[in-house]
This record gives structure tokens, C-alpha cells and sequence, in this order.
């Protein structure tokens, strides 16, 4: 019987790995064009609903660990402390820390519960469930969704201003996209001198501040305040890092911290508020928004 | 070798439960280790070629569906560390220090790729400021695990591994 004199020596393995190379290139251009929405958004959503349990259940066991490390490091500076209190530390410590951050956590409930919003604005509150997946995901997932009210577009604030804003929401869930993202850009108000400027998120480090058309200066310390933009006006974003002029009287950069303290976020409210209009790209960040219905919800009125 | 596939899923799953919530809180220097990473390196250790280039890409799609980057970003970046594991695996069996040195060049080449696609395709990763030290600490914290990590998934998965399908 012939055969042929040459077999095509193909390595599966290899042949396999540029298949699925090849389509995760597919599936990137594809969900690109669909800017998010579309099949991948509709699968993002089903695996946020199915992964959530699995999320419940590793912070219900990692909590007292948490607890106890941050007891530890609370414990650090202390010193001096003669040896049968340190045998009662050590008894106690496992307990002590669980108890110190529910402490926390309910003061950090109690602060947030002071927060007012502008315009008595409605709000809801919601605890932060788990943050992106990699360090390059500036998103925070939150226990509440579409059942409370929450549409994609509305404010994210806590006890020290604006967090972030909502980037898709499931029926008990919703991510929130931190104004220190890269991608994100926010109209601002110096509260002192009234002068508009851009916030740009940077990752980890500080935002930056640019202005256009100025002569002002701006102080170390100024608070900088949502301008009338895709947010509502007036919420607490950052206090410039760094004294700054303006170069011949066209332009001014400098540096901001955040108010909010994007590292520790455990709870949060989230402003109802969506504004269709915002078209500007100067004032919007450059995610496109998923239109999502809004729908009855359990919202709480914050007593001004 | 479907019992080794149905133990990697689930290491990688609860890899990826941990990395999303104990680590949101517990980070030195304001940054966690890559579980995931971590967990995929040691599973393609041991996991024939084809299914660990599968589990690889699986894995990298949870992450993508649980992030807001591109899907198959994730996905990409997933395969091509499991193929350089499966490469190399045979080379650096059991010598601790070049598996350490592994694990900290593969995740910091894996998270540098990540930022440069994810650059290309829109995500400004490249503009984050604290780029550097959000690809150097994890590799190093993905050190450090790897020494009661890699040994773990041994356990669980033996030792045992074939090229292709074979059973």
C-alpha cells in the first residue's frame, strides 16, 4: 500500500497555542467594536452573578484574617509593655483584632451615613465586595444593582468625596470605576478661586490637574469640587499636592490628592443621579456608557 | 488526567475568589500578589501540554469576564505563560532557586504584556504612573508564595504528566 514518503511534522501543542492566541485576538477586536455591550458585556454580567457566591464565601472566611493583620499592625507601635500583658495580648489578639475592624467598619458606616449630598439627592448605600482582578483594574464591585435602583453613569461618593462612577450594573450588582483610572477624567472647580480645570486619573500615583486659558495660581491644599459635568456640582474630588502658577498665562498643571481614600473603600453611596447631556470631551471619561433601565428601587433620602 | 483539568479549574477559581478579596484589603506597599498567575504556573507544571494551554486560556477568560479589559485580553496573556511553562518546565524541575527566578520573570513578563496590549488597545495601562512597581511587587510577592504555593499544587496534582492527550 502507498504511502506518502513525508509526514507533515505539525506540533499540535504549538498548533494549538496560536489558535487560541489567534482567538483571543478575535475576541478582543470584537468586544472592542462592541465597546464593552453586546455578547461580552451580556457574559460579564452572567460570570459577576456566578462568581459572586464564590466571592461571599472567600470574604466571609478572609475576614477575621484581615481582622488580624490589621490588629497586628495596629499593634506595631506598641511598647514597653511588660511580659503578662503581652501573654494577654497574645491571648486576646485573635479576638481583639475581629472586634477592632468591625469597630472600623461601623464607624466608617456611621461617617459615610453623614455624608449630604448636593441637591438632596437620593443615594443608596453599598458595601465594596471585591476590588478588579489584576493591579491594573481600577474597578470596585459593590453588593447592590439594578434591584436598588443603581443605572450605569451615577455617582460613587464616601465620608471623603467622590470614588468613582458606575460602569455596569447586574440585577445585585455593580461595578464602580475609580476616578483614579487612567481612563478617567473629571471637570473640576477650585472652590477658592471659582477657575475650572480637568482631574486625570494616574493609577496609584496622584491625579493630575490641568487648566487652560489662566493666570491664577493654585495653594497646596485647595479643594477642588465636581464642576457642572457628567457628576453633580460641588462633591469633594481632591486638594492640589503642590503649589502651581500658571506658564505665561496659558496653561497650569499640577498635582491632587484625592479626598476620598481610594486604597480603603468599604462602603460607599451612590448618588442617583444620571445626566444624558454630558457630550463634552473635556468633562467625560472616555468609556462609552451602557444604557441600562431604570427600575423601582429601595433607595434611602439622605436628611440634609 | 480529567480529575488533574477539574483540580486546576477549581485551584484557579478559588486563586482568582482570593486574589479579589483577601488581597483587596491585605497589600504591602499598596499591591497583592498575581494569585492566579501563581496558580496557573504551578498546575502547567504538572498538566499535560493541550489541556494546560486550555485551563490557561479558561482561566485568562474568567479574568477578562471579571474585569472590565477587553475580553480575551487576559485570555492572551494567560497562553502564552502557560506555553512558556510547558516549554520550560522540563529545565527547571525541582532546582528552587531557578523556579523562584521563573516564577518572578514569568509573572513580571506576563503583567508587562498585559500592559503594553492593553496599552494598544486603548486601556492607557502604560499611563499609570505607578506602572513599575505594580508589575515588579507582585512578581516578588508571587516569589515569595511560590515557595509553599508550587509545592502544594504538586501535592494535589501529582507529578505524573505526558505530552498532548494521553491519558
Amino acid at each position: 500500500m502507498w504511502r506518502p514518503s513525508w509526514r507533515p511534522s505539525v506540533d499540535r501543542t504549538v498548533a494549538l497555542f496560536l489558535g487560541l492566541v489567534f482567538l483571543s485576538f478575535v475576541l478582543i477586536t470584537v468586544d472592542l467594536r462592541a465597546q464593552g455591550a453586546g455578547v461580552g458585556g451580556s457574559l460579564r454580567d452572567v460570570a459577576q452573578t456566578v462568581f459572586r457566591p464564590v466571592q461571599n464565601v472567600f470574604n466571609a472566611v478572609t475576614d477575621p484574617i484581615v481582622g488580624f493583620f490589621e490588629g497586628i499592625s495596629d499593634l506595631v507601635g506598641v511598647r514597653g509593655e511588660n511580659e503578662d500583658l503581652r501573654q494577654e495580648v497574645a491571648r486576646l489578639e485573635a479576638e481583639l483584632a475581629e472586634t477592632e475592624a468591625l469597630q472600623a467598619r461601623v464607624r466608617e458606616l456611621e461617617q459615610i451615613l453623614g455624608v449630604e449630598p448636593p441637591d438632596d439627592l437620593e443615594s443608596v448605600t453599598a458595601r465594596v465586595l471585591a476590588r478588579g482582578v489584576s493591579e491594573f483594574d481600577h474597578i470596585r464591585l459593590i453588593d447592590k444593582g439594578r434591584a436598588d435602583g443603581i443605572t450605569v453613569d451615577m455617582p460613587v461618593v464616601d465620608e471623603g468625596g467622590l470614588v468613582g462612577r458606575i460602569v455596569s450594573v447586574t440585577e445585585h450588582e455593580a461595578r464602580v470605576r475609580l476616578i483614579s483610572d487612567p481612563t478617567v477624567r473629571v471637570a473640576v472647580q477650585v472652590e477658592r478661586t471659582g477657575e475650572t480645570g480637568v482631574l486625570t486619573g494616574r493609577g496609584s500615583e496622584r491625579m493630575v490637574l490641568e487648566m487652560f486659558n489662566t493666570d491664577a495660581s493654585l495653594l497646596e491644599g485647595d479643594l477642588l469640587v465636581t464642576a457642572d459635568g457628567r457628576f453633580p456640582a460641588g462633591l469633594s474630588v481632591a486638594t492640589v499636592a503642590e503649589d502651581a502658577a500658571a506658564e505665561v498665562g496659558f496653561s497650569l498643571r499640577t498635582t491632587a490628592d484625592t479626598t476620598a481614600e481610594l486604597t480603603r473603600v468599604d462602603f460607599v453611596r451612590v448618588l442617583v443621579f444620571t445626566r444624558d447631556d454630558t457630550s463634552s470631551d473635556d468633562l467625560s471619561d472616555l468609556e462609552t456608557p451602557v444604557e441600562v433601565p431604570l427600575e423601582t428601587s429601595t433607595t434611602t433620602t439622605v436628611p440634609q | 488526567m480529567t480529575r488533574r483539568i477539574v483540580l486546576a479549574s477549581l485551584l484557579i477559581v478559588a486563586a482568582v475568589g482570593l486574589q479579589t478579596t483577601l488581597f483587596a484589603d491585605l497589600r504591602p506597599l499598596d499591591a497583592a500578589p498575581a494569585l492566579a498567575l501563581l496558580v496557573l504556573m504551578g498546575a502547567g507544571r504538572h498538566m499535560l501540554e493541550r489541556p494546560a494551554l486550555l485551563i490557561g486560556f479558561g482561566s485568562g477568560l474568567l479574568l477578562d469576564l471579571l474585569s472590565e479589559s477587553p475580553l480575551g485580553l487576559w485570555a492572551l496573556v494567560h497562553t502564552v505563560v502557560v506555553f512558556v511553562v510547558i516549554r520550560f518546565r522540563e529545565r527547571s524541575e525541582d532546582d528552587p532557586i531557578i523556579l523562584g527566578f521563573g516564577v518572578f520573570v514569568l509573572t513580571a513578563g506576563a503583567l508587562t504584556l498585559f500592559a503594553v496590549l492593553g496599552t494598544i488597545f486603548g486601556e492607557k495601562t502604560l499611563a499609570d504612573a505607578g506602572i513599575v512597581r505594580k508589575i515588579v511587587l507582585p512578581a516578588a510577592y508571587n516569589t515569595v508564595l511560590a515557595a509553599a504555593v508550587l509545592p502544594g499544587i504538586t501535592w494535589m496534582l501529582g507529578t505524573r504528566r505526558r505530552s498532548g492527550w494521553d491519558l
